[in-house]
């Protein structure tokens, strides 16, 4: 007959080290869970931090009489940066979210901070540790902002048989990832003329550009730039969201008119028609293949403001 | 007697645990928090330097010759019927523009309105009552009329200042 001791199971652990084991699994378990989580709470501010600053960093791009300037922007680690666009509001609004590697993948967060008056060409998302902004006055007539195109620096874009005025500038600008001859094998190839092996096409007598199988519009060189460096969905987003800034800087120029007339300075009444008009058109573009209608209104009030002697810009 | 002395040892190393855990949690949230108030300051550094390049205020070529750091008064007057619209548009909280030279110091506190610009000293275009202030210095261009009616350009010194919430 088995005695008491041999009818206990094979481990005979104490009930104290069971509940020691037990319990302390419990705080493991949850020490290891607040350590993810702050990690993963540090990484979300991380990137939020870095967000903000690209953010300020793009104040000092606002330019004067048509002085394009270039950039650079260094990240420490790999980085992903993705370009949301949203046209809802007065301005619509513009959130560059940047994602850092962690892990072999990339960080997942959408904390970013928004900004209204600034207007980002770029990919839907862009891969790199070094990147270039470049920006550029978008004048229709009267200045609207500075686009500002952003790529990054593993990305070469080749210009192929480009207009003397295109080439001279981006020689100018000395952009490290903007090639107009001896450019790399793996460049981007911009064509502005029929030619073999072109990922952008660039048709100067209907003012659009082709890239991802979609065609885009533009006016202006500052749009066409807007075109080739970004996404479609992008490029279509901002052409909306600065309609919507040309809308409301024509009722500021239409306000400015009424103050300087009672002053004793008039304006000429068929730019104040104008500027009706352009504020309708700007209205009017639900896609960027309606920025003609802008267009012939821009020009006529640009050629009256010029001759009149209290120019309204 | 042994389950309950570690019970309360456990008790004790999870409360030392969690209370540890909570003050590098309020450190590391109050370094959150300084971050965020200098990027508040250095985007107020950085706006104020450049806002008059701005299509909203600067003079453009308005004044026969192109102008920098150059703010059009008679172009602001006409913003501020529109700035409800603008409430957000430069993420701060505060933005006023005043005059400095010649200073009229019977003027210099009266806010311009319709009625009274250009006889006055300042335009309050985002009024707040709290935040901390960065000027800059700008010229404040405006067109005037003289006495033969010839259209004149009247530039005086005049500064910018955002304010932000810090």
């Amino acid at each position: 007959m088995l005695n008491r001791k041999q009818k206990r199971g094979f481990l005979q652990i104490p009930f104290s080290w069971l509940f020691a084991i037990i319990v302390g699994a419990i705080i493991i378990f949850f020490a290891i869970y607040a350590a993810v989580k702050l990690i993963g709470t540090e990484t979300t501010v991380s990137t939020a931090q870095t967000g903000s600053q690209i953010s300020v960093l793009l104040n000092p791009l606002e330019t004067s009489f048509g002085q394009e300037q270039v950039t650079t922007l260094s990240i420490p680690v790999e980085s992903l940066l993705s370009n949301n666009c949203d046209n809802a509001g007065n301005f619509g609004s513009q959130q560059i979210v940047v994602s850092q590697m962690s892990g072999g993948k990339w960080t997942d967060t959408n904390i970013a901070p928004t900004s209204h008056n600034k207007y980002i060409f770029s990919n839907d998302s862009v891969e790199g540790k070094n990147f270039y902004l470049f920006s550029k006055p978008l004048e229709l007539p009267f200045k609207v902002s500075d686009l500002i195109y952003l790529t990054s620096a593993n990305d070469n874009y080749c210009f192929v048989s480009a207009p003397q005025p295109v080439q001279a500038e981006l020689s100018n600008l000395k952009q490290g990832n903007v090639f107009t001859a001896n450019c790399p094998s793996n460049s981007i190839n911009v064509c502005f003329s029929q030619a073999s092996k072109c990922d952008i096409v660039v048709n100067q007598n209907q003012l659009s550009v082709t890239k991802d199988g979609q065609t885009m519009y533009y006016e202006t060189d500052a749009l066409m730039y807007g075109a080739i460096f970004s996404s479609p969905d992008v490029y279509e987003c901002q052409v909306q969201r600065l309609m919507e800034r040309v809308n409301k800087l024509s009722m500021i120029y239409s306000d400015k008119e009424n103050i300087i007339s009672v002053k004793g300075c008039p304006v000429d009444t068929s730019l104040s028609a104008d500027l009706l008009n352009i504020g309708q058109a700007a209205t009017s573009v639900k896609t960027s293949a309606d920025l003609i209608n802008i267009a012939s209104a821009s020009d006529n009030a640009d050629g009256e403001n010029n001759m009149t002697s209290c120019r309204l810009w | 007697m042994k389950i309950q002395q570690m019970a309360f040892m456990l008790i004790a190393v999870t409360l030392f645990f969690v209370i540890a855990g909570l003050f590098i949690l309020v450190i590391n949230f109050s370094g959150v928090k300084q971050s965020a108030k200098l990027i508040d300051e250095e985007n107020a550094l950085t706006l104020v330097s450049k806002i008059a390049d701005s299509p909203e205020f600067s003079c453009g070529n308005a004044f026969d010759q192109p102008l920098t750091s150059c703010i059009d008064t008679d172009k602001v007057m006409a913003l501020e019927n529109h700035i409800q619209d603008y409430r957000n548009f430069w993420g701060i909280s505060g933005l006023q523009i005043a005059w400095v030279y010649p200073n009229n110091s019977t003027l210099a506190n009266t806010s311009c309105t319709t009625g009274n610009y250009p006889a006055c000293g300042k335009i309050t275009l985002i009024p707040t009552s709290n935040g901390t202030g960065v000027p800059n210095f700008v010229n404040l261009c405006r067109r005037e009329i003289d006495n033969n009616s010839i259209p004149y350009n009247q530039c005086d010194l005049g500064k910018v200042i955002v304010v932000y919430n810090g």
